[in-house]
């Protein structure tokens, strides 16, 4: 939870599969970047001026939001997871389910990131 | 009198229609055999309606007859004494029947159906006693309201009738159960009144609601069982409390008979349907009329008649709480999206009276005046997260507890659906 290097995919270069998204207070979150780019803020934030795909990681700073908002990111993934499957597809969308304990702070972080 | 056959199946290049979303007709059907005019019953098709778990669509379809098919529609199993037409082939298939459908006479004219669940023992330990063909599994059961103010209660699996309740005078309109499955039943009545039964009691009536001065044409129970609402002829629509049974409210703003109500998957939201044109969305917790959706803007190329009838017969809401379908007199089915003022979508429909969504989407049933039942295809949606999350709170927290809540006032107009 400090920058230690993971050792899942590498979240540096252009072939960077994974993100880091990092909270106001130092927490790091790594999630798929295929996934983490549903987000239109989060696809901003990488393609903006000042990132070097080739020199830097993949890493988005969120300056307003704190771990325990940021820790949604498990339910936000499985979002973008969902919205990945079933777009441009033919099948039936099923009900994605909200736990009403985490269903605040998650539009919290949804209305961030515009998903 | 005969209304020439007309041809249904997808129509392009409607205004204000998006690509691929037009409803398109999936499968229609119809009487085999058109049957022999008889002053003591009629043909209509007043309700149709699918079981909560999606397994079951019941629709009276007129001449004193429920008919109960297994869903999904199969193509060899279409009902008994029917013809179908589906999107697949334009042959028209004749129906040989599932053996699992049942056709339940009730001896009058139906107007108003519900499905409930009916949960295991111990309450139906009483009704091995006395049915001892009632099946040991969770079941459902069908209310049925009739012509003479009866109401029958079956048991669907096996289409025996387990109920008579009596104590309407006149015409059951419209029935609703408690979504939560606790077996009670409100019905709404020509005779004024709304009345209250406990099936746990063997249908005992349990409270009579009157207070409207004219038919009650529809009641609705709220997904998270705390209101119910009900509309009637003079205008107006009032809203009771589930808990202690007494009015907690009315609504005023239509300007004629108000035939159809429905709540959002979420409760958070009631819309009202009336003769006068329009569907009113309103805030159920504090009473305000939060938008209008006008039937009368009819595209005139799409129109040939003279006449623009735009009385409203049936509205209701998709069960992600973002969509809305309605059935109007001038022979169209709407669907209109939440944050919309027009619809985005129209397909052509005679004689409609009555429109459900498939409980998972994907699919709207309507019913019409000839008796005969349509399924079309309903607007595929992928939610926001922002709308899932607020649908999952909207579910227990009502409109004057989110405004308490420590949150932006952007956030809390989001959350009580003044924005979208």
């Amino acid at each position: 939870m400090d920058g230690e290097k993971k050792t899942y995919g590498g979240c540096e270069g252009p072939d960077a599969v994974y993100v880091k998204l990092i909270s106001s207070d130092g927490y790091e979150f790594i999630v798929k970047k295929q996934h983490a780019l549903t987000s239109g803020k989060i696809k901003a934030m990488l393609s903006g001026p000042g990132q070097f795909a080739d020199n830097e990681s993949d890493e988005v700073h969120f300056r307003e939001i704190p771990s325990h908002v940021l820790s949604k990111v498990y339910a936000l993934c499985m979002y973008f997871m969902y919205k990945v499957r079933y777009t441009n597809s033919s099948t039936k969308i099923p009900e994605f389910p909200v736990a009403p304990e985490i269903a605040l702070e998650l539009l919290m972080a949804a209305n961030f990131l515009d998903c | 009198h005969q209304e020439p056959r007309e041809e249904l199946g997808p129509r392009a290049g409607k205004r204000n229609a998006r690509v691929g979303e037009e409803p398109l007709l999936l499968a229609e059907l119809k009487p085999g055999r058109p049957h022999q005019f008889d002053w003591k019953s009629s043909c209509e098709t007043w309700s149709v309606a699918f079981s909560p778990d999606g397994s079951w669509f019941a629709w009276s379809q007129g001449h004193c007859i429920v008919k109960l098919i297994p869903w999904p529609l199969e193509e060899q199993f279409i009902p008994k004494g029917f013809e179908a037409k589906s999107r697949s082939g334009k042959n028209e298939t004749k129906g040989r029947g599932s053996p699992k459908e049942k056709t339940l006479d009730c001896g009058q004219i139906v107007w108003g159906l519900a499905f409930s669940p009916w949960p295991s023992p111990p309450s139906r330990k009483l009704w091995a006693r006395h049915h001892p063909q009632v099946p040991d599994v969770s079941c459902l059961v069908l209310a049925t309201g009739l012509n003479d103010g009866q109401i029958k209660i079956w048991e669907v699996q096996t289409g025996l009738l387990l109920l008579n309740l009596s104590g309407h005078q006149d015409v059951v309109r419209d029935l609703s159960f408690t979504p939560s499955g606790s077996l009670i039943l409100v019905s709404a009545s020509r005779d004024k009144t709304l009345r209250i039964w406990d099936l746990n009691k063997h249908g005992k009536q349990i409270q009579v609601l009157s207070g409207h001065l004219q038919w009650v044409y529809c009641c609705s129970i709220s997904p998270d069982c705390s209101m119910l609402c009900s509309a009637a002829g003079e205008k107006s629509v009032f809203l009771w409390s589930m808990r202690s049974y007494t009015l907690i409210r009315k609504l005023e703003g239509h300007q004629s008979s108000v035939v159809s109500c429905d709540f959002s998957p979420d409760s958070a939201l009631l819309v009202t349907a009336s003769y006068d044109t329009n569907v009113i969305m309103w805030d159920p917790y504090t009473g305000e009329r939060l938008r209008s959706l006008h039937h009368t803007q009819v595209d005139p190329a799409m129109d040939d008649s003279d006449v623009h009838i735009s009385s409203l017969r049936s509205v209701c809401f998709s069960p992600e709480g973002l969509y809305l379908a309605t059935v109007a007199d001038d022979r169209l089915l709407r669907i209109w999206a939440l944050e919309l003022k027009t619809p985005i979508a129209f397909a052509p429909m005679t004689n409609g009276l009555c429109c459900t969504f498939f409980p998972h989407g994907g699919v709207i049933a309507t019913g019409t005046r000839d008796g005969h039942v349509q399924f079309w295809t309903a607007p595929r949606v992928l939610s926001s997260l922002k709308h899932l999350c607020r649908k999952a709170l909207r579910s227990f927290l009502t409109t004057y507890q989110v405004l308490a809540l420590p949150i932006p006032k952007k956030m809390k107009e989001f959350l009580t659906y003044r924005t979208f």
